[in-house]
């Protein structure tokens, strides 16, 4: 099914007037995400292939081994092959997120516009915004809409348990251990800070269970950067974890050479599973992310 | 109190707090600045790095040094640190204060005596008795008296410095028949070694001296040397450099006003105790030179009187026989002219001629008949104070004058033809002189044996010859006769002004004679033997603070005395009078020289007076400590790196807050200022000047209140409440009147101030200065309040001044006033002299020229007399019963008149002329 711009701006707007209408129902992030969605060009975004649905996709002439009734007698009595009729292939694909919402999310410096958790849940949503638009199904990962749904409903719940923090996050994330759709896409949001085992185990199971998907790492700038310097006690967001400096000006090129050998791992892991993997630092516009991520599982799709 | 020669700490106990520091330094240095903390999700990342570079874990020695002194600082602060602390004098028993109270001490008197009154206030406190002497009075006759400390402060408004030296040795002396122990406040005017006296003093307690810190100046007399005025400058002490001064010549013009003649620079080499200055001056000028002073500094030593010394007389000689070129030698005139060319200017006319400019004194050398008119114009002369001097001879033997009858030219009438002794042709030796009689002015003269008279001309015989010999031989045949003509008079030497008749005119004793005669003036310093036996009165006398005043009962001084002696109580400095001779006695004699106080023994407690201020450290060092502290935060935050580029900035930001802060506040400075300039143009107020004198002030404002009231209750001038005044602060020139009461204490205006002030006076603003002192003295007559005004007011453009006339338009322009009462009644006041009287129709009408008087000055202590407290009561007594009701009522009635006259200027005088103007439109 395709749809044209206009058909989706006006939705676009139907949303916030109505999230508006409901009194505030719909998390902020929600209409952020919309905002969002809606600068991103659509353009046709049909499976392109032959399959079961409902849409004329092309004649093409039987060969033997067709089955008869498959035969679009009209078509063919216009000529003297026999021609079938093909349909557009119609299934609806399962996007699963997995949004990282652990504490060290949390963690924006001074000069960041948003911490990277709020960049995870917009870029989340708003590709959500995209692809419900698009007929697909999404789900977010170890919250209450894991299960894969298509429609406004899912928009609102994705959005409802992004908003709904729980009390006891841990430091660091790692992707949840549920069962992916099988032949579904996967989108992994976090900044993949954790302790290597877990973040890379999962990571693995994901890979493995024949699904493929964007690994999208988003950082701060200081996390890159490291403009720290004097005695300084580094903390983890929860303070589980914490590590004393005399000087961190002269820890600067250690630290940022185990973080090139972090993303080295994670891109080597994504090249070998056939993922992709995107780095997005907050001071970055997140259209651009957006872009980025919708090409790289639309194209797919 | 610990005291560390100018610093003292008034809570010393805290200083031990100061061994706590050494403790602090330890245990700061042992603990290292703590670490930042910091939230960073990369942290997993870091874990098992190692530091490559370590940080100090000790604090820099340099923070520690910043610390330590911060809080050194703090401590010092909380012991009430004091810079110049005001010695109370401790200690109980008896106190004796002792001034020197010399011409040196007065240019810091009104110091000097705030001393004396903190000392005597701090006696009366503790109960003490005192003595307070002035060693320049005499030695008490009475035994050592001490007293209420009361009694002596009622005193000390009245003291005055004296001008001249402190007896202290007298003092001493006295002091050793006493029998008592005390301490002692020596008030000194660091002049002169006494060794003993601080001995004597010291023998009886503790003592302590007050020094001014200050070189004392003081001028010699002026003498004319090589064509100038001369005169040498001395100071006490050659260690301080100082700024040139400038000494000026003062005398009298020829309207009889004193005025400035000349002007010298006096600037001190870097150890010289004395420097010359010189007037060149024109003669006409030179002679009328009275005194020399220095206005720097006021005092009889920095004033030199002059005296005949600087006076060269006109001098008009005539011979009676024309000089002949090749008998210079027996030439009449010319032993005169010898004698005479180096003090006098001489003139070689005709009589007639000479007597036109004006001669001091004319001498006719052998001269026998004069013209008739010749003789009226010389009488004339005589009559006006001239001195005419004839020399007899040939010609004056043989013309018969004043043989018959009396001549008014000649002293006494003469025998026909002389006599000659000891000639070829006559019997006995030449006739020496005999010594002179006490009633001749030339008593003291020492007569040679060597002077011989060979030839002279005889006196008459007359009655009253004998008062009239000045001098004569011998044998009792007068020599040299005088008599008074008119003002002037007339002097005859019976012999010739050349060698021909006797040896006189060749010996010293004729200088001396002529000098005698006032005829030639001394070249220099009379000696002690020249005045011997002349008795010389004092004519004017010079008080403590250099001004002249009237001799008074003070009896006349031996001339040898005069010389010699040092002045003293009986022989004050000034001018003194013999004949027709006068000689200045200064207090700096020719040969004297200043010589300082020198130091003091150790167990001498020794005070300055230039440190008076008292200065309080502890804000000071609070704020060093605060600062240090802030500092001290930047560089902790620097050490432990957190000193980041946008904290800089943001601290930056608050520094910059601080500085707009501080800008503001300057702004509303200026802000003031524009208020009370917009107060005094919108309303009508009057203003007072701030002396700095809280009470003053404090009486001043209510003053100006009281009279707002007055002014508001009756007239149509309707003032706001008063304002005070910063001279040298605020605009001025929008106030139409200012009440300035005079305090002995007050800061003399910047130049800045007084140029402000003329400016006011010339565009028609009104000052009423009140020297809050009538009840003292006459206005003027030297109160210490009176002596302030004179320094204010002496950059001050103020026209010629005179006492309130009883027709002044200040006496109509409200209320009809006699007499101008505010607490004191009775005494003057003064106002602008009047431009010019006419008589309008019989009324005297004075001509104002639209102007206000630009100053009234009085010393009734009006603002006293209209205080009112803010319940509206008077604050202060005046006078007694109804009649001070009375004195209060005209006191304010005074004020609506001053305030009427400065509003309406002259239209109230105007107003005088309503009754015929009325009359003439009636017709």
């Amino acid at each position: 099914m395709s749809r044209s711009i206009a058909d989706i701006a006006h939705d676009a707007v139907w949303l916030r007037r109505d999230a508006e209408k409901i009194g505030g129902a719909l998390p902020p992030l929600l209409a952020d995400a919309e905002r969002l969605a809606a600068t991103v060009v659509m353009g046709d975004h049909g499976r392109k292939r032959a399959g079961t649905g409902e849409t004329f996709w092309q004649y093409r002439r039987a060969v033997p081994g067709d089955v008869l009734t498959q035969v679009d007698w009209r078509r063919s009595a216009r000529s003297d092959r026999l021609y079938i009729r093909e349909m557009e292939w119609e299934a609806a694909q399962t996007v699963s997120f997995w949004a990282d919402d652990a504490l060290a999310m949390d963690y924006r410096s001074p000069k960041a516009p948003r911490s990277k958790r709020e960049r995870a849940a917009l870029l989340t949503l708003a590709l959500s915004v995209l692809l419900v638009k698009a007929g697909e199904r999404v789900a977010l990962l170890g919250t209450e809409a894991a299960q894969p749904r298509s429609g406004e409903t899912q928009l609102r719940r994705m959005a409802m348990s992004m908003a709904n923090l729980s009390e006891d996050r841990p430091d660091f994330g790692a992707p949840p251990p549920a069962r992916l759709t099988p032949g579904g896409r996967a989108v992994f949001l976090s900044d993949f800070m954790g302790p290597r085992d877990a973040v890379f185990e999962g990571l693995t199971q994901a890979a493995e269970s024949s699904v493929s998907g964007v690994f999208v790492q988003i950082v701060d700038d200081t996390e890159e950067s490291f403009p720290f310097d004097g005695r300084v006690v580094f903390e983890s967001m929860g303070g589980a974890v914490s590590f004393e400096t005399q000087r961190a000006k002269a820890l600067r090129e250690a630290y940022q050479e185990r973080l090139a050998e972090r993303r080295a791992a994670l891109q080597d892991m994504a090249r070998r599973t056939g993922w992709h993997c995107l780095i997005h630092r907050t001071s970055e516009s997140p259209r651009k992310a957006l872009l980025w991520l919708y090409g790289a599982i639309g194209g797919q799709v | 109190m610990l005291a560390f020669g100018s610093l003292a700490f008034l809570t010393p106990w805290l200083l031990t707090a100061l061994i706590t520091l050494p403790v602090l330094w330890w245990l700061l240095r042992a603990i290292p600045p703590a670490p930042a903390r910091r939230a960073f999700p990369g942290v997993r990342l870091l874990l098992g790095l190692t530091d490559p570079e370590r940080m100090p874990e000790r604090t820099p020695w340099w923070l520690l040094l910043l610390r330590m002194v911060a809080l050194a600082a703090a401590i010092l602060a909380f012991a009430n640190p004091v810079l110049n602390p005001r010695n109370t004098e401790g200690g109980s028993g008896p106190l004796l204060v002792v001034m020197d109270a010399s011409w040196a001490s007065a240019p810091a008197w009104p110091e000097r005596v705030a001393r004396v009154r903190d000392a005597l206030d701090g006696a009366a406190r503790d109960g003490r008795p005192t003595h307070l002497h002035l060693l320049t009075d005499p030695v008490p006759a009475e035994g050592l008296s001490f007293q209420d400390a009361q009694t002596h402060l009622r005193r000390l408004q009245g003291l005055a410095p004296a001008a001249w030296a402190p007896d202290r040795a007298a003092f001493a002396t006295w002091l050793d028949s006493q029998d008592a122990r005390f301490d002692s406040l020596w008030l000194t005017d660091d002049l002169t070694p006494a060794p003993d006296f601080v001995a004597a003093l010291q023998a009886r307690g503790s003592v302590r001296i007050i020094r001014t810190g200050r070189p004392v100046l003081a001028l010699s007399a002026p003498v004319f040397e090589d064509g100038a005025v001369r005169a040498s400058l001395h100071r006490s002490r050659a260690d301080a450099p100082l700024p040139p001064l400038s000494v000026d010549a003062l005398g009298l013009d020829p309207n009889g006003v004193e005025r400035k003649l000349g002007s010298a620079e006096a600037l001190f080499e870097a150890d010289a105790t004395s420097v010359d200055v010189s007037f060149d001056l024109p003669l006409e000028l030179r002679n009328r030179i009275t005194r020399i002073a220095l206005p720097a500094q006021r005092s009889a030593g920095t004033v030199a009187l002059s005296d005949d010394g600087l006076k060269r007389r006109k001098i008009g000689l005539v011979a009676g026989r024309q000089a002949r070129e090749e008998q210079r030698l027996v030439e009449p005139l010319h032993y005169l002219r010898i004698a005479l060319a180096p003090s006098a200017d001489l003139i070689e006319a005709s009589i007639t001629d000479i007597l036109n400019a004006a001669p001091d004194v004319v001498i006719l050398a052998d001269v026998g008949t004069v013209t008739t008119e010749e003789r009226d114009r010389l009488l004339d002369w005589l009559d006006s104070g001239g001195l005419l001097l004839r020399f007899a001879g040939p010609r004056l033997a043989q013309s018969g004058d004043g043989q018959l009858e009396e001549d008014p030219l000649l002293p006494v009438r003469l025998r026909a033809g002389g006599r000659s002794v000891g000639g070829a042709m006559s019997w006995g030796a030449p006739k020496t002189l005999r010594p002179f009689a006490e009633s001749s002015p030339f008593f003291g003269l020492d007569v040679p044996q060597d002077v011989a008279v060979r030839s002279q001309v005889m006196a008459q015989p007359d009655p009253n010859l004998p008062e009239r010999v000045m001098a004569a031989l011998e044998d009792g045949t007068p020599l040299v006769t005088g008599r008074r003509q008119g003002d002037g008079r007339v002097v005859l030497f019976h012999v010739t002004a050349n060698a021909e008749w006797s040896s006189l005119p060749i010996s010293g004793l004729f200088v001396q004679m002529l000098e005698r005669l006032a005829v030639s003036t001394r070249a220099a310093q009379p000696e002690a033997a020249d005045l011997e036996g002349e008795t010389w009165a004092p004519l004017q006398v010079l008080d403590g603070y250099g001004t002249l005043g009237e001799a008074g009962l003070l009896s006349g001084v031996d001339g040898a005395d005069l010389i010699s002696q040092p002045v003293s109580a009986i022989m004050p400095p000034g001018l003194y009078e013999a004949g027709d001779r006068r000689i200045a006695r200064n207090v700096l004699g020719a040969n004297d020289t200043l010589t300082p106080l020198g130091p003091m023994p150790a167990t001498v407690i020794e005070e300055s007076f230039d440190v008076e201020e008292e200065q309080v450290l502890k804000p000071w060092l609070l704020l060093l400590a605060l600062a240090l502290l802030a500092i001290d935060i930047l560089a902790t935050l620097w050490v432990a790196g957190r000193l980041t580029g946008p904290r800089l900035v943001s601290g930056a930001a608050k520094v910059s807050m601080l500085a707009l802060a501080l800008g503001l506040a300057t702004h509303a400075d200026a802000q003031e200022a524009e208020d009370l300039a917009l107060l005094a143009t919108t309303e009508t107020v009057l203003a007072y000047v701030q002396t700095g004198d809280p009470r003053v002030d404090q009486i001043s404002e209510a003053g100006m209140a009281g009279l707002t009231l007055v002014l508001n209750r009756r007239t149509a001038i309707e003032p706001v409440a008063p304002v005070a005044v910063d001279i040298e602060r605020d605009e001025i020139s929008f106030f139409p009147f200012l009440y300035w009461p005079v305090t002995e204490l007050q800061e003399i205006p910047s130049d800045a101030a007084y140029a402000k002030l003329n400016t006011y006076l010339r565009s028609g603003g009104m000052i009423l200065f009140d020297t809050r002192d009538s009840n003292l003295g006459a206005f003027g007559s030297g109160t210490p309040n009176g002596r302030m005004l004179q320094r204010l007011a002496a950059k001050l453009d103020i026209p010629p001044l005179e006492p309130a006339p009883e027709d002044h338009v200040l006496t109509r322009t409200f209320y009809l006033l006699q007499d101008f009462p505010g607490r004191y009644a009775r005494a003057p006041i003064w106002v602008e002299a009047a431009q010019d009287l006419e008589e309008v129709e019989g009324m005297p009408f004075r001509n104002l020229n639209d102007g206000v008087t630009p100053v009234v000055i009085g010393g009734n202590d009006w603002a006293a007399a209209w205080a009112v407290t803010a319940q509206g009561q008077p604050m202060f007594p005046v006078g007694r019963g109804a009649a001070g009701g009375r004195q209060r009522e005209l006191a304010y009635r005074f004020g609506v008149n001053l305030i009427m006259h400065v509003m309406t200027g002259n239209y109230k005088s105007d107003q005088v002329h309503v009754p015929a103007l009325l009359e003439r439109l009636g017709q």
